[in-house]
């Protein structure tokens, strides 16, 4: 029978050429959109990896002028102090302007052995920015008080680099150069890596050095963990307070499941627009492949009678039909996956095999169904010809 | 007014060469109705498309009204088929979309002619034909004589000189097929038109001028 | 002739309705998508409040500073811009205002988030806000930084609710009063380079204004005597430039433009790729892949429709119709199936348009359905109509007659 079917397909093969290349890019098409759900979804499946909930980011500049590193330290502490202080802050820490669901990146290179890596996130961070976000460490500690006089840089490395580097060994102890091949820095503990950019980005490389005594000088965020249920009244109270202290600067405070909304928003539009083109796209071709099919099989009534008066039931007239629209299906999809399948091949944007291969496996089921359904009612339509009114029309 | 001399058609399919046609060497004078019969797979369709100048033959001279065709481009060459012929088919091919009059007009739709001459053109012909009070229904409302007499109409409409009926009869009862060859002859003796009609029926064949048999591809008597 | 064919035509659609329906279908809904996309990119590249005098305008941006092991890009300093570019002969004005910042401002225990942004007093010359009260500051109140401030119509409602003058009154924000002196008709955020909810005098910034490096937060509009000093006016600031000493040790090269609104816009700073090519291409490839299954779709459906019609065509044919004709009566009758769907199309974008605006999805942005993009449907809607009628047609003109008639 499907050596039949075959040959049939194959008589026709001009006819069937518009309509094949119509399933083919369809598939595609259903396979660009699967990719980038299953993208999404797999990101958005894993751990944040840090508490964003009532975490606060102070924006400020250009506070406190003086050459002097002494007093500047002074200054800050003064502040720290003053802050922590009041009733609803649980704690605080500063930070580089690369904080989590923020547009800024600040990406360098590292060598070890020999061997360079690069767009790796650098973050410079304090002993406290673990805790006010309650990251997660794998192994190692963190930052501490200790670390200011230690004899070598001590950095903490987020577990995508340590992965990159050291893979599945342990990475506590060792040594890399930094970006000018010049200072050494020892890995003193390894932390879960964050979704920096929001709930569908991807995990990326990061390392984490500490803030030293200059740091002050260029440093504009703080990062505030307060009390569930703060409200504006207490908010208001902080920001006056840190204005009045910094004079001379710019005070923001944001709230950082509100960044984390906008970040997201880059994310989710594009994601709806593209799911809203392409439902729009395979409604319409779903029907058109309908139609098709129904003027096919109007066109064969002659030859659906003969089928019949020679014995052939009204069931296997519509597996016949079907079929015919299966195989036709099957032929534009081994080209389409011989097309999807050099994505995971080539590693093009560098997302893993294992997205691709899904959204090929999804897409193939998908392009499988859609023609089963458009091809069934005219397959019910066409067994339910009378032999001698088909043939006698002729 | 049709010259054919020596045609002959072959086709050819990757494997198979068929001839259908065999020397035929026909002449056909101006205001003739001509019958020719033969039995089924004989050729006469296609000697009556060639002489329609819907398909070309594959060797040998035709000529109508003493104008050789070969060299006419295919534009010219519908030209000439909207001025000079007419057809009439056995299965009508009235165009189910268009009413009555819309299709007997239809040959004028390639002429330069205003609306208003095309619709009397069609009143006349459709008058001719005695359907006169089914202008405005679409063919699927008529029965087959009906078509047939709409066909022949539109087969007229333009006065061609020449009118080319392939088995006008044959999906006709016996009285509605004796209308349509009354009309037709009436057509041959008060107009002049030259008709070639192709038909099975002998009785129908009778009435006409002059009866060319085909076998096989060649003519015979 | 013509009316001829619209009658044919209507009655094949109205006989095949199914056809019908998925080919207006595929028509419109591609069309609405393309106009709805039409009317977005229109409103950013054409809406010109508040730059009215865009077409005589240059701005600038980016400074690049190049060096052996490290890049640095930000937008120019006020510096630059105040000693290097004011100091340019072609332009007659010089507008200088920061990137807009946020910072919060509470009221009433509420938080407001406010956007601010600093501007010179030329920035209101060269820019032509609309004032529904007050003015913008004066130069002379820029030179004595007095605390005043132009507040955005949204700023004005969320910060004194229903008032209906608010000139004179103070606003707090960045813990500093300022004196509102104008309100100003509400900019859309798309308009990154003119939005703000707060404008300031340059010289009540607490950042350090007179600070000698040339990156800082800053972007400048210049703005030309007429539209042909534009191509002279842009090469007079590329050879200032090319002239100018490098900042320090770190760096050998700078890049810097004045560039066009548009060409500003999608700068991506990459020096060697055209930031407007690459959104022209992105625009093109999108707009290509969403026209070519509808266009392959009707296609099959058109070639479905010609077989069907075949014997109709033999009739034609044997009466007089030339392969050109026909062809031409196929290709009207598409047109008329594809303006059929435009019409569809064009009510759907309508309907759509009017839903963005009133959901407010952006904020402030209006889209309209202006004789522009109406214009750019059209054609889109006549290429869809032949693209998708020029195949099937070819095929059908090359229908011998004798076959057509059999089949």
């Amino acid at each position: 029978m499907l050596k039949h079917l075959f040959k049939l397909i194959w008589n026709k093969k001009k006819q069937n050429l518009l309509l094949i290349s119509e399933m083919l890019i369809s598939f595609l098409v259903i396979f660009a959109v699967f990719t980038l759900l299953i993208y999404d979804y797999q990101n958005y499946r894993k751990p944040m990896g840090i508490d964003y909930e009532n975490v606060w980011v102070v924006n400020y500049n250009n506070s406190f002028n003086t050459d002097n590193t002494d007093s500047l330290n002074l200054f800050y502490e003064t502040m720290v102090r003053t802050i922590k202080s009041l009733p609803q802050i649980k704690e605080i820490s500063f930070s580089s302007d690369n904080t989590a669901f923020s547009q800024n990146t600040n990406t360098g290179g590292i060598t070890i052995k020999n061997k360079r890596v690069d767009n790796i996130n650098w973050y410079t961070v304090d002993d406290n920015y673990q805790k006010v976000l309650n990251m997660q460490m794998l192994e190692g500690r963190w930052f501490n008080k200790g670390d200011a006089v230690a004899r070598d840089i001590h950095i903490v490395i987020n577990s995508v680099l340590k992965e990159k580097i050291f893979g599945k060994n342990n990475a506590v102890g060792e040594f890399i150069e930094d970006r000018d091949n010049k200072t050494r820095s020892q890995v003193i503990g390894v932390v879960n890596a964050v979704k920096m950019k929001g709930d569908f980005a991807k995990t990326e490389p990061g390392l984490y050095s500490r803030t030293d005594t200059g740091s002050f000088r260029w440093l504009g965020k703080i990062l505030v963990k307060v009390n569930p249920g703060t409200n504006a009244a207490f908010e208001s109270q902080l920001y006056k307070m840190l204005a009045n202290y910094m004079k001379n600067s710019n005070v923001e405070i944001e709230h950082m499941d509100n960044k984390l909304k906008s970040a997201n928003y880059w994310y989710l539009v594009p994601m709806i627009v593209l799911l809203i083109v392409a439902g729009f796209l395979i409604v319409n071709v779903a029907l058109g492949l309908f139609g098709v099919l129904w003027y096919n099989i109007n066109k064969r009534r002659g030859e659906i009678g003969l089928r019949r008066a020679i014995g052939a039931s009204g069931k296997s007239v519509s597996v016949q039909l079907v079929g015919e629209s299966m195989i036709l299906a099957t032929l534009s999809l081994i080209v389409g996956s011989f097309f999807a399948v050099q994505f995971p091949l080539l590693n093009v944007f560098d997302l893993p095999a294992s997205v691709y291969l899904a959204a090929i496996f999804l897409s193939v089921l998908f392009i499988y169904l859609l023609v089963f359904v458009c091809s069934l009612y005219p397959g019910k339509q066409a067994a339910a010809i009378y032999p001698a009114v088909a043939l006698h029309e002729e | 007014m049709i010259s054919l001399q020596n045609i002959q058609k072959v086709y050819r399919t990757n494997t198979i060469e068929t001839l259908a046609l065999n020397s035929i060497n026909l002449n056909i004078r101006k205001g003739e109705f001509l019958s020719i019969m033969g039995p089924s797979g004989c050729g006469k369709s296609t000697l009556l498309n060639i002489m329609g100048l819907l398909d070309a033959p594959s060797k040998g001279d035709i000529k109508i009204d003493d104008q050789k065709l070969d060299h006419l481009s295919d534009k010219q060459l519908a030209q000439f088929r909207n001025k000079k012929l007419g057809f009439i088919f056995q299965s009508y091919h009235l165009i189910n979309d268009l009413i009555v009059l819309d299709n007997v007009s239809l040959p004028l739709l390639y002429r330069t002619s205003s609306e208003k001459e095309r619709k009397q053109s069609a009143t006349d012909a459709l008058e001719k034909v005695g359907l006169s009070n089914r202008v405005k229904h679409f063919p699927t409302q008529l029965s087959g004589g009906q078509k047939q007499r709409v066909a022949i109409a539109r087969a007229v409409v333009g006065r061609p000189e020449i009118i080319l009926a392939d088995e006008p009869t044959g999906n006709l009862d016996s009285a509605m097929g004796n209308e349509v060859m009354d009309i037709l002859l009436h057509l041959n003796k008060s107009e002049g038109t030259t008709i070639v009609m192709v038909t099975h029926d002998e009785h129908m064949a009778k009435k006409t001028h002059r009866l060319v048999r085909l076998f096989d591809g060649s003519q015979v008597q | 002739m013509l009316k001829n064919y619209f009658k044919i035509a209507i009655a094949v659609l109205r006989r095949r309705k199914f056809f019908t329906v998925i080919s207006l279908f595929g028509i419109s809904f591609t069309l609405t998508i393309l106009m709805v996309l039409t009317a977005f990119i229109n409103k950013v590249v054409g809406d010109d409040y508040p730059d009215k005098k865009r077409d005589r305008s240059l701005y600038i941006t980016r400074l690049e500073e190049d060096g052996p092991t490290n890049m640095s890009s930000a937008g120019p300093s006020f510096y630059f811009l105040n000693h290097y570019a004011a100091g340019l002969k072609i332009p007659v004005k010089i507008a200088i205002s920061s990137n807009f910042n946020g910072t919060n401002t509470y009221v009433n225990n509420k938080k407001i988030a406010v956007n601010y942004k600093y501007t010179n007093a030329d920035y209101w010359d060269v820019l032509e806000y609309d004032f529904t009260e007050g003015k913008a500051f004066s130069k002379q109140q820029v030179e004595n930084a007095e605390k005043v401030a132009v507040i955005s119509t949204d700023m004005k409602n969320a910060y004194f609710g229903d008032e209906s003058s608010v000139v004179g009154r103070y606003i707090e924000a960045d813990n500093v009063k300022y004196r509102v002196c104008g309100v100003v008709k509400n900019v859309p955020i798309t308009s990154y380079m003119t939005y703000s909810d707060i404008y300031l005098p340059y010289t009540v910034s607490k950042m350090d204004y007179n600070y000698k490096g040339y990156r800082g937060g800053y972007m400048g509009i210049l703005l030309a005597n007429s539209k042909s000093d534009l191509s002279k006016m842009h090469d007079e600031y590329e050879q200032m430039i090319q002239k100018i000493p490098m900042e320090s040790k770190e760096f050998n090269r700078m890049y810097s433009h004045a560039d066009t609104y548009i060409t500003s816009y999608v700068d991506t700073g990459n020096e060697k790729q055209s930031g407007v090519l690459i959104v022209l291409t992105v625009i093109g490839v999108f707009a290509f892949i969403l026209m070519l299954l509808p266009t392959l779709n009707l296609v099959n459906i058109n070639i479905t429709r010609i077989m069907e019609r075949s014997s109709e065509i033999g009739v034609r044919k044997a009466f007089g119709a030339s392969s050109k004709i026909l062809v031409y009566q196929f290709i009207v009758e598409n047109l008329i199936l594809t303006l059929l769907g435009g019409l569809i199309g064009t009510i759907l974008s309508i309907a759509i348009i009017k839903f963005i605006n009133s959901e407010n999805l952006i904020p402030n942005l209006e889209l309209s359905l202006n004789l522009t993009v109406l214009f750019i449907g059209l054609i889109i809607c006549l290429v869809f109509g032949f693209l998708s009628g020029v195949y099937p047609a070819w095929r059908m003109s090359k229908l011998n007659v004798v076959t057509a008639l059999k089949a």
